[in-house]
């Protein structure tokens, strides 16, 4: 009881929430896309660039902002090379996108080997990470545990969470987000009225680009400042996995995020404990695992049953003979 | 005169092939005027142009007395041209009025202003008599109100000349007259309406002027009021057709196919095909007449086992063979021609000898040991081209390279050699041009005098009545009732088509009440809340 009572605490929630933050940043960026009809697996290699660059940035200018805009610049690149490739020379999208993830992971070893000369991983050499942002007030009014929750986390945080709704009202209200809908549902429907196909689904790429460009910033620039190779692991292959369950639904990929991003603060919980490593570090894994399982049994299709309640339907009969034949 | 459309010398090529050649075509305001042919006509390319989607290789558009390039369907639009495609193009998971505005929302602080578009749909709803609920999702919607919305899209963005693309095929009787109420309205109104058509009776009845087209050819314009029938079909073919009545001998065979109480559900899982009983006897054809949508495909879909029953019987010879997998149904003797031979047909891209091949490859003399012999193939192969005259250089050709007549009868010489005895053929000569389809259906009387047992199923009736010994008429997937081919009763068909009942209902043992089955819609709207996902 007092192990679970040291684990799950405030803390733990915190930790919920900045795990949470990358793998948000990126399924969102992944819904623009899913919305828009493209099965988008470049995810992690947009991130990854992404991270790299922005650590090289933060080191040239000095400034954390620099990183952050030069990290998703290079997002954007990856992102406007898939699209001209897949959106313009109608590529294959499986293939273009493992192709970009695999030079996003070839390209930061290569480059770190060839700027700092070493492998493994880029620490201090001036790399500026993020400021945290103290929410004014938050400790006077809630106190020191719950201001903990809504307050001191870096700007990226609150990016990744503001966008949920933002996103809700891009898809319900705006005329883009109802073009990348109509794109990605019923592309014939768009090209009789006249909406470019290509256009929606470059804009859709871009602003994928531009939220994996995010969180990989978030990754390098964030919590820790640093860059290690492939340090993505497999966050942006989780939120395509988030992506094909959620539909690109804001709503339901924050939930299938919260969800990992628990599992992995877990895990990290865990490991103070004293658990085999091997294990807790499976976690996340085997969490996301389970949870698309119960995700996919629930919408399994069901054997087709010729109910007493649609035959009677469709035959029109009478209120009398529907009663008595439900009880026959 | 004043021209709503004025097109001149329209050619369109693709490639060796030459859709539209030297096309003329003048349409007057305030007229109804129809564009037939028969199919690879090219009345689809010729509206295509007019509305945009393609470029013409020759030829000048004017529309309403400007000379113009349309070089994009917005181009078309601004001019008030409007075109309701014969697929509609509809996204299922947004509103009536949200389909109706897409591409022109109104928009309220960049915002789209959703009240705004329901109480303009509503407005339109009203004034063009299209009755819409503009608040529902499109999904689940019938194929009626579908084109309604189509219609209506079309007229908010103001257009003054319609272009209509088939709008018959999907639609019910009653539906079609609804329709062509509604496009007499805008013409009264001063509007145009350009009617693309290959269904004669239609065209008679709705059209001002007609132009014919054949093999990318204008053959004539007339007002309709010069025609006849007749008249028509000679011009749309090129030479008198006619369809008579087959000569045959009795029926004496005894029953091959027997179908009893048989249900099933369509792919948005209503129930589409409902207490269907039939008997198919050796050395008979019993016709399927209906219009498409009204449980056909499933019937064949389910004999065939492509499809799960929900429950019912089916006896080949008296063995029960519901819910077997095709290939085992087909063991026990029954060939199927399916409804759409480049989805379920032919692989296009095999050679004839392969899709000849297909259901066969593992039987003697084909296969030896397992190794499959090309050569015995490809002799087969060459055997049936010049038994059912199938138009190709040899039995490798691709099947894509054939016309769809000769792709047909591929099909066809696959499946009535395939030794089964029981032949269940969905629309033979669905798109074949009419010499082919004189040949398909000698094909089809020689495998009756063979003494096979054949269910035909076809949406058009002259095939049934040129070939079937007795037609039943499926409305609402349901069996409405059953005509003698000797003397068929066209009014009789037409009615039950439309979902009335004959005077004696065919069988009353399934306790149906025929007023209520009348009554029931031909596209049940899905319930709310009970559909099974």
């Amino acid at each position: 009881m007092e192990v679970l009572g040291s684990l799950f605490n405030v803390a733990l929630l915190v930790a919920t929430i900045r795990t949470t933050t990358p793998i948000l940043l990126v399924a969102l960026g992944g819904s623009f896309t899913t919305k828009a009809g493209i099965f988008n697996i470049g995810l992690e290699g947009q991130m990854l660039i992404a991270a790299f660059f922005a650590v090289i940035g933060s080191i040239y200018t000095g400034s954390s902002v620099g990183g952050l805009v030069i990290g998703v610049a290079a997002a954007l690149v990856f992102a406007l090379v898939y699209a001209v490739l897949v959106v313009s020379f109608r590529a294959n999208e499986v293939v273009v996108g493992l192709a970009l993830n695999i030079l996003a992971g070839g390209m930061t070893i290569s480059l770190m080997k060839a700027i700092f000369g070493t492998r493994g991983s880029i620490v201090g050499r001036g790399i500026v990470g993020l400021p945290k942002v103290q929410v004014p007030g938050a400790r006077d009014l809630l106190g020191f545990n719950a201001a903990q929750l809504i307050s001191g986390y870096t700007p990226l945080v609150y990016v990744a969470f503001l966008a949920v709704p933002a996103m809700l009202l891009i898809y319900g209200r705006t005329r883009l987000g109802l073009y990348i809908r109509v794109v990605g549902e019923k592309p014939e429907a768009a090209e009789a009225l006249g909406i470019s196909i290509a256009r929606v689904r470059y804009t859709a790429s871009l602003l994928c680009g531009l939220m994996a460009g995010l969180a990989g910033a978030h990754m390098s620039l964030g919590y820790i400042t640093m860059f290690t190779e492939n340090m993505s692991a497999g966050r942006g292959f989780m939120a395509v996995a988030i992506l094909i369950f959620s539909a690109g639904d804001p709503l339901k990929v924050l939930a299938g995020c919260l969800l990992f991003g628990f599992a992995d603060a877990l895990s990290l919980r865990l490991q103070t404990f004293g658990f085999p490593s091997y294990l807790v570090l499976a976690v996340p894994y085997a969490v996301a695992l389970v949870a698309l399982f119960a995700l996919s049994w629930r919408a399994r299709p069901k054997t087709i049953r010729e109910t007493l309640e649609t035959m009677r339907r469709a035959l029109s009969v009478s209120p009398e003979r529907e009663s008595s034949s439900t009880r026959s | 005169m004043d021209l709503a459309v004025d097109l001149q010398g329209i050619t369109k090529r693709f490639g060796a092939f030459t859709a539209n050649s030297g096309i003329d075509l003048a349409v007057r305001r305030g007229e109804i005027h129809a564009i037939i042919g028969e199919n690879g006509a090219g009345k689809t390319t010729l509206m295509n142009i007019l509305f945009g989607l393609l470029q013409p290789d020759e030829g000048r558009i004017a529309l309403n007395g400007k000379a113009m390039v349309i070089d994009s369907p917005a181009v078309a639009i601004a001019e008030g041209l409007g075109m309701v495609h014969q697929h509609f193009k509809l996204v299922p998971s947004l509103t009536v009025a949200d389909n109706i505005f897409l591409g022109m929302e109104i928009r309220r602080n960049g915002l789209i202003d959703r009240a705004a578009q329901i109480e303009r749909t509503r407005v339109l709803s009203q004034k063009f008599g299209l009755r819409v609920d503009p608040s529902e999702r499109v999904a689940g919607l019938s194929v009626g109100i579908e084109q309604r919305i189509e219609i209506l899209k079309v007229l908010a963005r103001d257009a003054r000349t319609i272009i209509l693309d088939e709008p018959t095929a999907v639609l019910t009787p009653q539906e079609s007259r609804d329709l062509f109420a509604t496009l007499r309205s805008f013409v009264d109104d001063g509007m145009t309406v350009i009617f693309i058509s290959h269904h004669l009776e239609e065209v008679m009845e709705v059209s001002d002027t007609v132009t014919v087209l054949r093999d990318g050819k204008v053959v004539a314009t007339r007002p309709k009021t010069s025609l006849s029938k007749r008249e028509l079909v000679r011009l749309m073919v090129g030479r008198d057709v006619s369809f008579d009545r087959r000569p045959r001998g009795p029926v004496d065979g005894k029953a091959a196919l027997e179908i009893a109480d048989l249900w099933a559900r369509d792919d948005r899982r209503l129930p589409m095909l409902k207490s269907a009983s039939l008997t198919v006897r050796s050395g008979e054809i019993l016709g399927i007449a209906g219009v498409a949508g009204n449980g056909q495909t499933e019937l064949a879909e389910v004999l065939s086992g492509l499809r799960p029953p929900s429950h019912g019987s089916v006896r080949l010879h008296g063995q029960e063979v519901l819910g077997l997998a095709p290939a085992q149904i087909r063991a026990r003797g029954l060939a199927h021609v399916p409804g759409d031979r480049m989805v379920r047909g032919v692989d296009r891209n095999a050679s004839l000898s392969a899709n000849m091949l297909m259901g066969r490859q593992d039987k003697a003399p084909f296969s030896h040991r397992g190794i499959l012999s090309w050569a015995t193939a490809h002799a087969e192969m060459r055997a049936l081209i010049k038994r059912f005259d199938i138009r190709a250089r040899g039995p490798k050709d691709p099947a894509r390279s054939l016309s769809g007549g000769n792709i047909q009868k591929v099909v066809l010489a696959r499946e009535f050699t395939a030794g089964g005895d029981v032949l269940l053929i969905d629309q033979p000569t669905r798109g074949v041009d009419i010499g082919a389809q004189e040949a398909i259906h000698d094909e089809i009387m020689r495998q009756r005098d063979q003494g096979r047992a054949i269910l035909l199923i076809s949406t058009q009736l002259d095939e049934l009545a040129a070939l079937a010994d007795r037609i039943l008429v499926m409305f609402d997937g349901r069996i409405m009732g059953e005509v003698d081919g000797e003397a068929m009763d066209e009014e009789a068909i037409g009615l039950m088509m439309a979902g009335v009942d004959p005077a004696t209902p065919v069988d009353p043992s399934t306790g149906i009440d025929p007023i209520g089955a009348a009554a029931a819609p031909a596209f049940p709207r899905p319930p709310a809340s009970e559909e099974v996902r």
